[in-house]
């Protein structure tokens, strides 16, 4: 201000009105200019909104500060601090209320004069205003005045000799203010306490001081550089801030003898912070010579009274222009507006954003709040586009219990929804695995029956010796092709891919045959060709073709098929080699990959992706010779470990636990390793033994326990008493039985648990006798009588116990996903 | 009540009249220009016999030596008194430390220069009295010395060197007191005006002697002020007392004063709605008046 920096302020009420001051004052009008062109004269203050001239005020000359009346009435009212103490009301534009026509031009003048460094009119008491000055030796520094007060006449002679010529008789001076403090002390800001009309805090010369005006004499305060521009938190009312050169102090007013936190200092001497009004724990600040607001997010602050840990602040910096700011204001009721001036007086009118913060739920929705609003990112009705979505279909076939059904394995596809022919394909591997691997344990109980597992690779790598090559006969063509001579383990591998049957019959015929049948006259051609029989595979064609569901195209196909020739430079190779990249099917692209390959190079047909991977593996093992490698347990393989947690992980996410138990269960029953270890014991209070640990007449490996509490069979849940040092069980906290008895029935049964059937309750029963604790109060008891405890309350059963032990629970209140789907 | 003992290391000097054309460049550089060089304590007092500089060592760099420039031996350190208690208290200035500081320095032989400003009083203390002066003040104030700008607390115990000095009553010496018929205001200025003012207290300074009237800011009653002068002889810097002679008596008829040293003479200013030059009159019956007429200011 004083010719040197603009200030600007928002007018508190007329929530489209600002002020800025600097010589003088400027009120501006702000408009929309969305569906309007700009208008002459108007000044630009973002894309959609410009600002109006509506008056200057220029009879405050040597301004320092302004305050603009808390008041609805009236609007314009604004005190003005000058370059000697004096406090002048002005107004901007015309008021026309004649109640308030005394008001405008008072001067309020202290005894000495000095700069008038800050002006805090009282939130409460409207006509109270404060005005913080520089020292002097004997006079007060913080002036409290009542701009309704009665002036003083006589006074008023003396200094009109002093005042300049400008003014006038009607100059209305009041030399007495309300209150005086700080004598002797310079006072450099001023704010005051939301908490009580009589309390002020200011910032002096070398402290921040409250003071009371219900007992002026005594004052608290606190020594201090950081006394400049006190500011009190809308929100929060023991928060202040307040800054010296680059450093801003928080305080707590409860605990005021230190800053709370003092946030990152700045190369540059800081010039405004403000709170923001329409937002809690958002600070801006401004630094001499910069072009951006730095803005300090204390939202998630942790209430600062009791322990000494610094609260998170997220720290942030807006820019609103390229020129240097030279001040900025929040606006009143707008959230996150603030308009900024720069030292040339452009304006530009703005809104902070929030931070927004994104979250994806386990299912496919998503979240994001920003600001105080919350949005929710739902997808469209769309059958097509969910079912692209893995994640969908993953919870979906979750939700079937896909790869579930461990006994008859082919099922999985179907449980998938029985739409992907690669998911058939893998399943009924799987299905053939299972099934040659029970059938060669019942042969010889040995080492195959787990090779199956291991993959074609390593049944392939498990045969003694290498295999040989021999040409064999086309048949029905005068051709012959190197192909691998098949011992027992490459035939174990064709019937892993369907190929062969099982037994020692290698015919493919069966297996065309039941192509033909299901309508693959592709795939069923395909393979009859790798057999060598380009015969069978024109033949399937043609069936194909004549069939109703069939492509009439087959048989041209077939036709392109039969003209087949063995000469290397031949017309018939050289289309087939480039127009069969043109075929749609996959497999009567293989097919002419195939025939125009060269001799032992069949990259065409192996890496041809849409082609099922058993097929490939099939025609792999009939073409191709062997190479070494060593097998690998899958099992052990760490990404199908990485793969099997993050599956488990999910289905929790998706709140599956009961699928995701079966699972394990299932898990468990193929790699007994996988058993998760007990993570919970009941130990004795006296002994402090595993109560569980001689439950058991088995010895356990090591620390192994079969379940925590009592499992299951009802003669050893009649143990009351600790096995270690039998003492006994602490009792229910409910039914004050000691615990290892069989819960007899349920206190307080509901309805619902009528309804339950006969082998559900079973399975409950069960489960109500498991001890069950608050892991916080440590009380605890039967779980059944604990759960039908916890469905009315909130709070510990046992009496004087206030644990909320209940809501503790993070994860006790929500159902899982399954009872809720349909 | 706090007593701080500032950072800033004053020398006192004087430039005789004659000599002024030699200093009035770092003179103007120190008063208009302090962002230029590191001093931090600056003051000038213009009486009919010289000009009494009181600088810090970083401001005494600035100034050249020669034949117009007397140095006093002593390093000088800054007191201030500030207290935050809420009571009003009437009379200010050297008449409110008058009872506190000024006669308990007075009483332990400390010798002691007033330098009072529109803001404040300062009491300056030679370096090496330091010790007596906070053994000697620490009954009665929270003692701070400033280092880096932060009051560091001082406790009694590391400044019991050096003590006791024996004590004595007032000094004897009763310094005849002039106070001429001019009349004196106390003003003060917004820095931020300093730029716009400057050539004008250049040539009130320098070289003519009329002041403006309109830029100064002073007490809205329009006080006045008288001074007086203490000292026939320059009083040296080894006599104590002589502040609280003045002090004292000003204390007890309740009367503020201004009170400011110079290379040679101390001068107090006094309120003149009081008669206080009455009140001095008495105390010093001994006293010549009026020898010299202080130039107007």
């Amino acid at each position: 201000m004083s010719g040197t920096k603009p200030d600007i302020l928002w007018a508190p009420h007329q929530v489209d009105r600002f002020v800025v001051c600097d010589s003088e004052l400027s009120l501006y009008h702000v408009e929309s200019t969305v569906n309007s062109e700009l208008k002459a004269g108007s000044l630009r203050l973002s894309e959609d909104s410009a600002a109006t001239l509506l008056s200057i005020n220029s009879d405050t000359p040597y301004m320092k500060c302004v305050a603009w009346y808390l008041n609805y009435d009236p609007e314009c009212l604004l005190a003005v601090g000058q370059a000697n103490g004096r406090v002048v009301l002005t107004s901007l534009g015309q008021d026309h209320n004649s109640k308030f026509k005394d008001l405008i031009g008072k001067e309020f003048v202290p005894k000495h004069a000095r700069q008038c460094n800050t002006l805090a009119w009282n939130p409460l008491d409207s006509n109270w205003l404060a005005a913080g000055l520089d020292k002097h030796r004997a006079d007060f520094s913080v002036l409290i005045w009542d701009i309704c007060s009665k002036y003083t006449p006589d006074i008023v002679p003396m200094e009109k000799v002093k005042l300049s010529a400008g003014e006038t008789e009607t100059t209305l001076l009041v030399t007495k203010p309300l209150y005086e403090l700080g004598q002797n002390d310079a006072c450099l800001s001023l704010c005051w306490l939301p908490r009580d009309q009589k309390l002020l805090l200011a910032g002096m010369h070398r402290n921040l001081a409250i003071f009371d005006l219900r007992n002026t004499s005594q004052k608290m305060f606190v020594n201090t550089k950081a006394v400049q521009g006190v500011t009190v938190d809308p929100y929060f009312h023991d928060r202040v801030a307040s800054f010296y050169e680059g450093q801003v102090a928080i305080w707590d007013l409860r605990k005021f003898e230190k800053p709370v936190l003092t946030l990152t200092e700045q190369p540059k001497p800081l010039t405004k912070v403000a709170w923001c009004p329409t937002r809690t724990g958002l600070l801006a600040t401004l630094t001499r010579d910069s072009n951006i607001i730095r803005l300090y997010d204390m939202q998630h602050t942790p209430t600062p009274i009791g322990d000494e840990t610094e609260p998170t602040i997220i720290e942030r910096s807006v820019q609103p222009c390229d020129n240097y700011i030279a001040s900025f204001a929040w606006h009143p009721t707008s959230q996150n507006r603030m308009i900024v001036v720069t030292p040339n007086r452009t304006m530009s009118d703005f809104t902070v954003f929030e931070r927004i913060s994104l979250a994806w739920s386990p299912i496919t929705s998503l979240m994001w709040a920003c600001g105080r609003h919350l949005y929710e990112c739902t997808e469209e009705e769309n059958d097509n586009s969910l079912e692209k979505d893995i994640a969908t279909k993953m919870r979906l076939r979750a939700l079937s219990r896909y790869g579930l059904d461990t006994e008859q394995v082919w099922r999985n596809h179907i449980l998938a929804g029985n739409e992907d022919p690669q998911l058939k394909s893998l399943w009924y591997t799987l299905h053939f695995m299972k099934q040659y691997t029970e059938d060669m344990d019942q042969k010889s109980p040995g080492n195959k029956g787990s090779l199956v597992y291991a993959g074609i690779k390593s049944i392939v790598k498990s045969s003694l010796g290498m295999v040989e090559s021999s040409r064999h006969n086309w048949s029905g063509l005068d051709k012959q092709s190197d192909i691998q001579n098949l011992n027992e383990e490459r035939i174990l591998a064709l019937q892993l891919c369907g190929w062969i049957k099982k037994g020692t019959d290698v015919d493919v015929g069966p297996f065309l045959n039941s192509l033909v049948q299901e309508g693959e006259w592709e795939r069923a051609a395909a393979v009859a060709l790798f057999n060598l029989d380009i015969r069978r595979a024109i033949q399937i064609l043609n069936e194909g073709a004549s069939s109703e569901k069939g492509d009439l195209n087959l048989n041209v196909v077939a036709m392109a098929l039969s003209g087949y020739t063995d000469e290397k430079n031949s017309l018939w190779r050289e289309m087939c080699s480039t127009l069969r990249l043109q075929l749609n099917n996959p497999y009567l692209c293989v097919m002419f990959a195939f025939l125009t390959s060269e001799t032992g190079s069949y990259d065409g047909v192996l890496y041809e992706n849409k082609v099922a991977v058993r097929d490939r593996v099939a025609f792999a093992c009939k073409f191709l010779s062997d190479t070494q490698g060593s097998p690998l347990d899958v099992l052990k393989d760490e990404r199908v470990q990485y793969w099997i947690e993050n599956y488990r992980n999910l289905l929790d996410a998706w709140r599956f636990w009961h699928k995701r138990a079966e699972f394990d269960i299932h898990r468990s029953k193929l790699d007994p390793s996988s058993k998760p270890l007990a993570q919970v014991f009941v130990s004795c209070n006296f002994c402090g033994k595993s109560i569980s640990y001689s439950c058991s007449t088995v010895p356990h490996q090591g620390r192994g326990f079969s379940q925590y509490g009592v499992s299951g069979s009802p003669t050893k849940s009649k143990v009351t008493s600790c096995p270690g040092c039998r003492k006994p069980l602490p009792r229910c906290a409910l039914c004050l039985i000691n615990m290892g008895t069989p819960v007899s029935s349920c206190p307080g049964g509901t309805k619902s648990d009528e309804k339950v059937d006969l082998s559900k309750d079973k399975k409950l029963a069960q489960f109500n006798n498991w001890f069950t604790w608050c892991h916080n109060c440590r009380h605890g008891g039967h779980a059944g009588h604990m759960l039908s405890w916890f469905r009315d309350h909130a709070e510990c059963p046992v009496s004087a116990c206030t644990c909320k032990c209940m809501q503790l629970d993070t994860t006790g209140n929500l159902v899982p996903a399954e009872a809720v789907q349909p | 009540m706090e007593l701080h003992i500032l950072e800033h290391r004053v020398r006192v000097l004087s430039v005789a009249r004659p000599g002024l054309w030699l200093y009035t460049h770092p003179l103007i550089k120190l008063l208009f220009l302090p962002h230029r060089s590191r001093c931090k304590f600056f003051s000038l007092t213009e009486t009919p016999e010289d000009y009494t500089l009181m600088v810090d060592e970083e401001g005494f760099k600035e100034l050249p030596p020669s034949e117009f420039l007397q140095v006093a031996e002593a390093t000088w350190l800054v007191l201030n008194v500030s207290s935050h208690s809420g009571a009003a208290v009437q009379a200010a200035g050297v008449t409110k430390i008058a009872r506190s500081v000024i006669a308990p320095l007075a009483e332990h032989h400390v010798s002691v220069l007033m330098l009072s400003t529109y803001q404040t009083d300062f009491i300056l203390v030679r370096e090496q009295d330091l010790s007596v002066v906070i053994h000697t003040l620490a009954q009665e104030f929270d003692i701070y010395r400033e280092v880096g700008g932060e009051p560091v607390p001082v406790t009694r115990d590391d400044s019991s060197n050096g003590f006791p000095r024996t004590q004595h009553g007032l000094s004897p010496t009763v310094h005849p007191i002039q106070s001429p018929q001019n009349r004196f205001c106390v003003l003060t200025l917004d820095p931020e005006t300093l730029p716009a003012i400057a050539t004008t207290l250049i040539d009130v300074l320098f070289y003519s002697h009329r002041f403006p009237s309109d830029l100064l800011l002073t007490s809205s009653s329009g006080e006045l002020w008288r001074m007086v002068r203490i000292g026939g002889q320059p009083l040296g810097f080894d006599e104590c007392g002589i502040v609280a002679q003045i002090a004292g008596p000003l204390a007890a008829a309740d009367i503020s004063a201004y009170y400011i040293s110079t290379f040679n003479f101390d001068h107090a200013l006094v309120d003149m709605k009081h008669r206080e030059v009455k009140c001095l009159a008495q105390c010093h019956t001994a006293g010549q008046c009026g020898t010299r007429i202080p130039k107007e200011g």
